[in-house]
């Protein structure tokens, strides 16, 4: 089992699940897709796992109908936690060498899944990537930075790639593939550790409204650039840091409680 | 009270359209060019179809509801070629 | 010849596809029910009230299990003018209990429960797969389908197109001797939320009982009609609005929908409604004069796509006739294969069962009263000439003495422009037809 694609099957957060509208992200479909390439390139199978209700076989046919070979389905709420989500994938995929995943999901979680398995397989981590170029032994991926700078990384197996969904457009299924698919067997297996519901629901990034005083300032001019921050923001935000993983998030906690988005 | 008057856009907006790549609506400009009617225009329920100031026409297909009236009304043969869009694609309802 | 890979291709899980795909999937065959929606039924739109009774036989009891919204033991028929309404409205308590007789329900719903009886009577549903076009033989005859997925054709001994009004395949194998705009009207409508217990309390029902209202007049200059149908937490409100005078007239349907939504007797109903979803589909409208041919070698046409839609003013429906004809061509298709033979005369059995049944008997009967009821006498000079009658009726005009009805009708027979002779003709065409 070398080559993994992790899809999940869920509803558009904000409404009621309900299975006809339930699917996979774009970025799921990408993953999948990436997956699928990299598997005719190295002459490998492609084994396509979800962790969800018996509903969720319907995303793994997709993939089977797609030409992946073989299918698990880890039994599981869909309101699982992603971190216990990242746990039972990863024990079921202990020996994989390459790890596609979506960067998010169709009810837009955190995409914690991806880095809690690569740190579960011991694996490198590519996240979030906006482009991917397969070459055999290695895969070279794109990251986005601030500021419009890009990361070009080169990725060797072991390893978990999360991709967005502009990346790779899902093939369509050929028609006897997907009749064929509809009477596969998937492997239905059930979670090794327990499964936890998520505790809170991800959504959206929204700043918190912050408090401002008055501006002061003698000239009009003056409290305007006081009130829009213009002259101090860019300097005092835009800071470089050699530090140690811990003291580095520390840091970030920090920052994060200056700039008045967080309270504690 | 009187109830809100909501713009087209927000009325569209409360149907879901999962949108292909590829329109499965096309229109023959050099077809429709003469034409002063114009049918597509005023009953596409989904305002599809816009006039353009020079006497053109411009279409969108991603917020279409595939019931094929545009079609139907044209008096010009070749003037609005239409098919349904690929599996899977286009409109989705819910509560129709 | 190649062999075939199924023995029943059914193109669309609308009613009529999925009840076709049941017949043939139970009596044992081999059946692929192709859907081009991402589920059976989203594509799929109507004004929102379903008559199942032709399911008795099929699923029995399948009132214990439908989706529905609510049962229609209210019905109403409205006439509008821009000032007045005239309601003829009748309850019946007993379309409140088994068997029923109406319902209001939501065809993503509708006809998602439906396929699923497909798919358990043994049929493969597939979805997300358009048909795009026929495989006929050398000799014309049709044996299977192109897809619009790779490798996407598939072979059939038999196919069932039940792919709706626009139906490409019976157009494709020219059953339609040609179309015209004057066949079809396009139905519009909004879906609205209300809490369960204002729309109770407003339509004056209880539980899952509901009303069905049907308008006269509502339209403007565009003939048509309307409807206002009452869901469990929604309402449906929209309008049939034929095709050809809509684009001439320069009233585009929502304008007429908003019209509708603010005719003082209809304003009250729906204050305060959110718009949930806002449709639009087209409408067979025309009955006997549009039908198609409705068998071919190797193929036969159900529901929309065989233009099996009633529209007769006072009766509109259509998914227990696309569910009737799905039934019987299920039916006739299974004596086909029985019998070997799929040529025109195999499946003749089809032709013949709808003859024999409601779906071509109604609309034998019913068959003028389409082009009545759009007729631009009822739609634009009746409604004002009847409300006009009732609202002097009901004046109380003292110290006039109260006039005779006959006085009353003949004035604003004339006051309408209306002719005495096209009266009567139209009452005896109405006569005729609805008698």
């Amino acid at each position: 089992m070398s080559i993994v694609a992790c899809v999940k099957w869920v509803s558009h957060p904000g409404e009621p699940h309900d299975e006809r509208f339930a699917g996979m992200s774009m970025a799921d479909q990408s993953a999948l897709e990436f997956a699928l390439q990299q598997g005719e390139l190295l002459g490998q199978p492609v084994t396509v796992i979800t962790v969800g209700p018996a509903g969720a076989d319907k995303v793994l046919r997709d993939a089977l109908a797609c030409g992946a070979t073989r299918a698990i389905r880890i039994e599981a709420p869909t309101t699982a936690a992603g971190t216990d989500v990242a746990t039972a994938i990863a024990d079921h995929i202990a020996d994989a060498e390459w790890v596609w995943c979506g960067d998010y999901s169709l009810d837009r979680g955190a995409g914690s899944v991806p880095p809690f398995i690569a740190a579960h397989l011991g694996a490198e981590q590519a996240l979030g990537v906006i482009a991917v170029t397969l070459l055999g032994a290695t895969v070279h991926a794109t990251r986005r930075l601030d500021g419009g700078r890009r990361e070009l990384l080169e990725v060797t197996a072991p390893a978990v790639v999360s991709v967005e969904g502009a990346t790779a457009r899902l093939r369509r299924a050929g028609l006897q593939h997907l009749r064929s698919a509809a009477a596969a067997t998937i492997e239905v297996m059930p979670a090794t550790t327990p499964i936890h519901r998520a505790e809170f629901m991800v959504r959206p990034y929204r700043p918190r409204a912050r408090e401002l005083p008055a501006p002061t300032g003698e000239s009009p001019l003056d409290r305007l650039r006081v009130l829009t921050d213009a002259a101090a923001a860019s300097a005092a935000r835009g800071e470089t840091v050699h530090l140690a993983p811990a003291d580095a998030a520390a840091r970030i906690v920090h920052a994060l409680r200056d700039w008045g988005y967080r309270d504690s | 009270m009187t109830d809100r008057i909501i713009s087209f856009q927000e009325r569209m907006d409360t149907a879901e359209f999962r949108v292909h790549h590829q329109a499965h609506i096309v229109v023959d400009s050099r077809v429709c060019a003469d034409c002063s009617t114009r049918e597509c225009v005023i009953a596409c329920p989904a305002n599809l179809f816009i006039p353009t100031s020079d006497g053109g026409l411009v279409f969108n297909y991603e917020q279409c509801f595939e019931c094929g009236t545009c079609y139907i009304v044209c008096n010009r043969e070749g003037a609005i070629s239409w098919s349904y869009p690929e599996g899977g694609h286009g409109v989705v309802f819910r509560r129709t | 010849m190649s062999t075939p890979d199924v023995d029943v291709i059914v193109v669309g899980a609308g009613p009529a596809g999925s009840c076709a795909a049941i017949v043939a999937a139970r009596a044992g065959l081999d059946v692929v029910l192709l859907e081009r929606g991402p589920f059976p039924g989203s594509k799929n739109m109507y004004g929102g009230v379903v008559y199942p009774r032709i399911l008795d036989t099929l699923i029995p009891n399948w009132w214990e299990e439908a989706p529905i919204q609510r049962w229609v033991t209210r019905r109403s028929t409205m006439l509008l003018t821009d000032t007045q309404a005239l309601t003829i409205d009748f309850r019946s308590e007993a379309w409140g209990e088994p068997p029923y007789n109406g319902a209001t329900a939501f065809r993503p719903d509708w006809d998602h429960w439906l396929a699923g009886h497909a798919e358990a009577a043994g049929a493969q549903v597939l979805t997300d797969t358009t048909v795009v076009g026929l495989i006929r033989d050398p000799g014309g005859a049709v044996v299977g389908v192109r897809t619009d997925r790779p490798d996407g054709d598939l072979r059939a001994k038999v196919v069932i197109a039940c792919d709706g009004v626009n139906s490409f395949l019976a157009k494709e194998a020219g059953l339609y001797e040609h179309t015209d705009a004057k066949h079809y009207t396009l139905g519009v409508k909004e879906t609205l939320a209300l809490p369960k217990e204002v729309i109770d309390e407003r339509f004056a029902v209880r539980d899952r009982h509901g009303v069905d209202i049907e308008i006269l007049g509502c339209t403007g200059n565009v003939n048509g009609g309307g409807f206002l149908y009452t869901g469990l937490d929604t309402l449906a409100v929209g309008v049939v609005l034929k095709l050809p005078k809509l684009a001439a007239q320069k009233k585009r349907p929502e304008e007429i929908v908003a019209g509708l939504k603010q005719h003082p007797a209809i304003a009250p109903l729906v204050q305060g409604a959110e718009l949930k979803e806002y449709s639009a589909h087209l409408i067979p409208e025309a009955g006997l004069t549009m039908m198609p041919k409705m068998t071919m070698p190797g193929m036969l046409v159900a529901g929309d796509a065989a233009a099996l839609c009633l529209a007769a003013g006072i009766w509109l429906e259509g998914v227990n006739f696309a569910m009737a004809s799905g039934m019987y061509a299920g039916e006739a298709v299974v004596e086909a294969l029985q019998a070997n033979d799929t040529s025109a005369t195999g499946l003749a059995g089809y032709q013949r069962r709808l003859s024999d049944t409601f779906v071509l008997k109604d609309h034998r009967k019913l068959h003028r009263a389409p082009e009545l009821v759009l007729s631009d006498r009822v739609q634009h000079l009746y409604p004002g000439m009847v409300a006009n009658v009732a609202e002097r009726m009901f004046r109380v005009d003292n110290p006039h003495p109260k006039p005779g009805l006959r006085r009353i009708l003949n004035e604003e027979r004339k006051k309408a422009g209306v002719r005495r002779r096209d009266l009567l003709r139209d009452g005896w065409t109405g006569f005729r037809s609805f008698g």
